[in-house]
């Protein structure tokens, strides 16, 4: 599971024509062992991280010869996100992963799944705990622990620096109302002032996961604040825009913390001018969300909350992780 | 000037309205916060407006000729995403006129539909709004493109350079602007386009190729979406595949705000350089007195309603519609 | 000025063509390329496909009047939004509190008169100061939508009621509550359109405004009522939809109106008005969602869904005016 991308893919190929061959000859036999396994995504297409775990997924089932995946994209729209787990539940799946649009509008689509008899498995953003009666599991990062850990990474730093006494932070999160934003920035705020408790932040605003809107809102805190030491943002997609909006008004000697971290946030790193991120692999959280719902369809024990690990990345320790491939 | 009659004033209002507006609005923000006229900040605004600017000065031509264009935010994501990618293959001096000729094509296959075949601009416009979403994920795998080695290019001149201490993106704009300002008001090419959008038939019929001029139209227009593209790239080094997203309609509200009419045959560069200062202005100036952006919706809104019904006030001479 | 009996059924036919086209193909395809073990046109999945045909199809509904009168409204994601809001935050004022499940139906039809309102706000607009609706309801797209995030910021509005869900989940004679209030309504708004003096109306102002006037209609109020209606059928099918699901995102709804719009053009509405039939319209609407289920059926990629249905609804507008080219021709003013 674990080959380069080169080997992935020859495999990958290899399966396709073994799979398109089985489904022709003998379809029903292969159905009868193996398990047809459905997953509805949030927005493929809309960033590399979306995207890479989609291959990483397809790549991952169709290396499995007893798995066969319907691999569905809501394209960010919650109706169109319903309507493909009740599309699912009607063509009798064994299992379904939902990657949530909306961690509160899907419950009653995975109510309807669970009193279908299908067991739903949430990938990478939870649901909010009101639907938790109605899921197998969840499989992703612990996003608490990824907005704590970046608190630490920041304020590590600043008493480097010399100025965890008076530093100032403003914060960007990702898409209001979608969990793993709202975990990071509780787990980042609660956090802080426990370890750095002079530290102030000035300001919080959504950059909804997207580059450019982190771009305008880093613009905005420019013109409203004239000391800034440092920016964290949800993920390293906004940080990056963040970075972007300093370095062209010239503003330098910010500590940027994102989360996720991206190839675009890694190279800063390298540049020195990026701080530090958490280290999330799309290709982890593809991979442990198949074998999550294979472990359930097994029968085996799962855990409510299935967290991997995600580990903390900064200039100091960023030889010890290859470069993301997203 | 005691015989400054209501309707002087009103026609007054009306003509000149939205730059009236304009300057309340300086004066009321310059008022809640001192450093909205500062220089740096007025210069960050219209660096922030220039690549939307850019795509309403294409947009111009295209409602002047009585046509829409929705595409254009979807097209602008395409070219900057390809010139992303053609940059590290081809270098920046290639990629760049590479990512102009498969833009124009694009905005060809608008014109031909539109002009040629004579179909529905909005219907058009609005699928190929789709269809180049789809072009622009099928080119890019959907993932982030990003230029590899930052540094070692001069390809951040069009985004980030400065010429005279003055951006280049706002060059950029000013010369697009008067160039195309020019094109419009004073030459045969530009009258043509306000004859067909002001009554197609009779321009027909006196002579005026309207199938070619509503095609130029929408070459003009992706040509400026190209520029946008490529300022956005240049800004950013790297984008998603969704960085134009929900642009056309910011655009269309700043060519209506100037005045452009949607039914053909009226505006002015001039003024959709306003239109798009406005929505720049109004956005910085509610940010600094510390209102949400969302409050700019709003604002926005009102503006628009109000400057048309002044401009369309002030033609018919009455202020209420005559529709009973 | 109407075009012959016999391409009016062409046009009318058309889109069931198109369907029929659309459900053989993905039929067949489905066989080679499907990993369902359910064919495409099985019965659940047919009865799914009404259902969520829903949401677009009760606003495309008063898309086709509107736009039959000869203008457009761009506000009805918004709306449609902001009803939600109002729909789902309602039952947890604490002035309904004693209500107990008797909350649902008045937060309903607040949410329908919220709707209604802001229609009528943009037909108004429309009626005294003679804007074009395009840009009116251009304008309130953005204001509406600037009104649900400051309702709320940009958190989202929630509030899970299990009686609604329920309710909204239930089938009534193997029908779903959404298809049930989608066949209602075009059932009434057919009814509208074709027995009534408003629907005659309608179909005279978008052929001719000036003759119209000389007729004697008062086509300010009567526009002005045909935006309350879109208005109300767009807060109706938030209604329908957040019944289900109980959490509206401020962003939510967007890009309904071009879904609508291209839905209604399919079904062979004119943009520049007097024609458009209730029941092509209906067409269009299974159309568009048929081609979405038929694409993921077949197992179609992100990017595929979005050229293959930004390139149909082009071809379906060229083969609309290769049908109708020699009647029009001769006509044109």
């Amino acid at each position: 599971m674990t080959g380069t991308f080169g080997e992935e893919n020859l495999m990958r190929l290899r399966t396709v024509l073994a799979a398109s061959a089985a489904s022709i000859a003998l379809s029903a036999a292969a159905q009868a062992d193996g398990y047809r396994i459905g997953i509805t995504q949030n927005n493929v297409g809309v960033d590399s991280y979306q995207t890479t775990y989609e291959q990483a997924f397809i790549a991952a089932a169709e290396a499995d010869d007893g798995i066969e995946a319907v691999v569905l994209d809501a394209g960010g729209d919650v109706a169109r996100q319903i309507a493909q787990i009740e599309d699912l539940i009607q063509q009798e799946v064994d299992a379904i992963i939902i990657w949530p649009t909306n961690g509160e509008a899907v419950i009653p689509a995975v109510r309807k799944a669970k009193k279908a008899g299908i067991p739903v498995i949430v990938t990478n953003s939870n649901i909010a705990e009101q639907g938790f009666d109605f899921i197998a599991s969840f499989s992703g990062p612990n996003n608490i622990t990824q907005g704590a850990r970046a608190a630490e990474i920041m304020c590590d730093k600043f008493k480097d620096m010399g100025i965890a006494g008076e530093a100032q932070v403003v914060h960007i999160t990702g898409q209001p109302g979608y969990t793993t934003a709202i975990e990071r920035a509780k787990g980042f705020e609660d956090r802080l002032p426990e370890i750095c408790p002079d530290v102030t932040v000035l300001d919080t605003q959504p950059g909804d996961w997207n580059r450019e809107k982190a771009q305008t809102v880093m613009e905005a805190f420019l013109t409203k604040y004239d000391d800034i030491d440092g920016v964290y943002a949800g993920d390293d997609n906004m940080g990056v825009g963040a970075l972007n909006a300093a370095r062209a008004a010239g503003r330098d000697g910010i500590v940027f913390v994102g989360a996720t971290n991206f190839a675009v946030g890694y190279e800063a790193m390298e540049r020195g001018d990026y701080w530090g991120s958490i280290y999330q692999s799309p290709v982890d959280d593809a991979e442990a969300a198949l074998q999550t719902a294979i472990d359930v369809l097994d029968g085996k024990d799962v855990p409510l909350l299935n967290y991997f690990d995600t580990p903390k990345i900064t200039q100091d320790n960023m030889g010890d992780f290859t470069k993301p491939v997203f | 000037m005691a015989t400054l009659t209501k309707k002087d004033i009103g026609g007054f209002l009306a003509r000149q309205g939205i730059l009236l507006a304009f300057a309340l609005f300086m004066i009321g923000f310059t008022l809640a916060n001192g450093r909205f006229l500062d220089p740096d900040n007025v210069m960050g605004v219209i660096r922030s407006s220039a690549i939307l600017g850019v795509m309403a000065l294409g947009v111009t031509f295209v409602v002047i000729s009585g046509n829409l264009d929705l595409s254009v935010g979807s097209m602008m994501s395409f070219s900057t995403i390809v010139v992303l990618d053609l940059h590290d293959k081809l270098g920046p001096a290639l990629a760049i006129p590479a990512m102009f000729a498969m833009t124009l094509a694009l905005g060809a296959f608008i014109g031909f539909l539109v002009g040629y075949l004579r179909l529905n601009s909005l219907i058009v416009t609005l699928g190929m709004l789709s269809a180049i979403h789809g072009l622009t994920l099928t080119w890019s795998g959907g993932k982030n493109m990003d230029i590899a080695d930052k540094a070692g290019t001069w390809f951040d001149v069009f985004g980030r350079g400065e010429v005279l201490g003055i951006p280049v993106p706002i060059l950029m704009f000013l010369l697009l602007a008067v160039t195309l300002g020019t094109a419009l008001a004073k030459t045969p090419f530009g009258r043509k386009i306000y004859a067909v959008g002001g009554n197609g038939t009779a321009a027909t019929f006196s002579g005026i190729p309207r199938a070619r001029v509503v095609f130029s139209c929408y070459l003009v227009s992706a040509f400026c979406v190209a520029t946008a593209g490529l300022l956005q790239a240049s800004r950013s080094m790297g984008s998603q595949n969704t960085v134009g997203q929900g642009l056309e309609l910011e655009v269309l509200a700043a060519v209506i705000l100037g005045g452009a009419s949607l039914m053909g045959g009226s505006g002015t560069i001039f003024k959709t350089v306003i239109g798009v200062l406005i929505l720049g202005f109004i956005q910085n100036g509610l940010l600094l007195v510390g209102l949400p952006f969302y409050v700019q919706y709003v604002v926005t809104w009102v503006i628009i309603i109000l400057a048309v019904w002044l401009d369309i006030a002030a033609k018919r001479g009455r202020l209420w519609s005559p529709i009973a | 000025m109407t075009p012959g009996k016999l391409s009016t059924y062409l046009k009318n036919g058309a889109i069931w063509g198109f369907i029929l086209l659309e459900l053989i193909f993905f039929t067949v395809a489905g066989q080679f390329l499907s990993l369902s073990e359910n064919a495409f046109m099985d019965a659940g999945n047919m009865l799914l496909l009404f259902k969520q045909s829903a949401p677009i199809g009760i606003i495309a509904m008063g898309m086709t009047i509107v736009m039959v009168n000869g203008n457009i409204d761009l506000s009805v994601g918004a709306t449609y939004a902001l009803s939600a809001v109002v729909l789902l935050d309602a039952m947890t004022w604490p002035v309904f509190g004693g209500l107990g499940d008797w909350v649902i139906p008045v937060a309903c039809l607040l949410a329908v008169l919220t709707g209604t309102v802001l229609g009528a706000i943009n037909g108004l607009i429309v009626w005294k100061t003679g804007v074009d609706a395009f840009i009116v309801t251009l304008g309130a797209m953005l204001g509406y939508r600037g009104l649900v995030f400051m309702y709320n910021g940009e958190q989202p509005t929630s509030h899970l009621n299990w009686t609604l869900v329920d309710f909204a989940e239930a089938q009534f004679l193997g029908l779903h509550t959404a298809t049930w209030v989608l066949l209602l309504v075009t059932a009434a708004i057919w009814f509208l359109m074709n027995k009534t003096v408003h629907g005659r109306n309608a179909h005279a102002i978008g052929d001719n405004r000036e003759a119209a006037v000389n007729a004697g209609i008062r086509v300010g109020p009567h526009m002005m009522i045909n935006f309350m209606i879109i208005g109300a059928l767009a807060a109706l099918s938030a209604v329908v939809f957040y019944a289900e699901t109980g959490s509206v995102n401020p962003n939510d709804g967007e890009l309904y109106e071009l879904w609508v719009i291209t839905a209604v053009v399919l079904g062979g509405t004119k943009l520049s008005g007097g024609a458009g039939s209730i029941i092509s319209t209906f067409g269009g609407v299974l159309a568009i969602q048929l081609l979405r289920k038929g694409l993921a059926h077949i197992g179609a990629d992100t990017s595929t869904v979005n050229l293959v249905i930004g390139l149909i609804l082009i071809a379906v507008l060229l083969l609309d005016r290769q049908l109708n080219v020699k009647g029009k021709e001769a006509l044109k003013i």
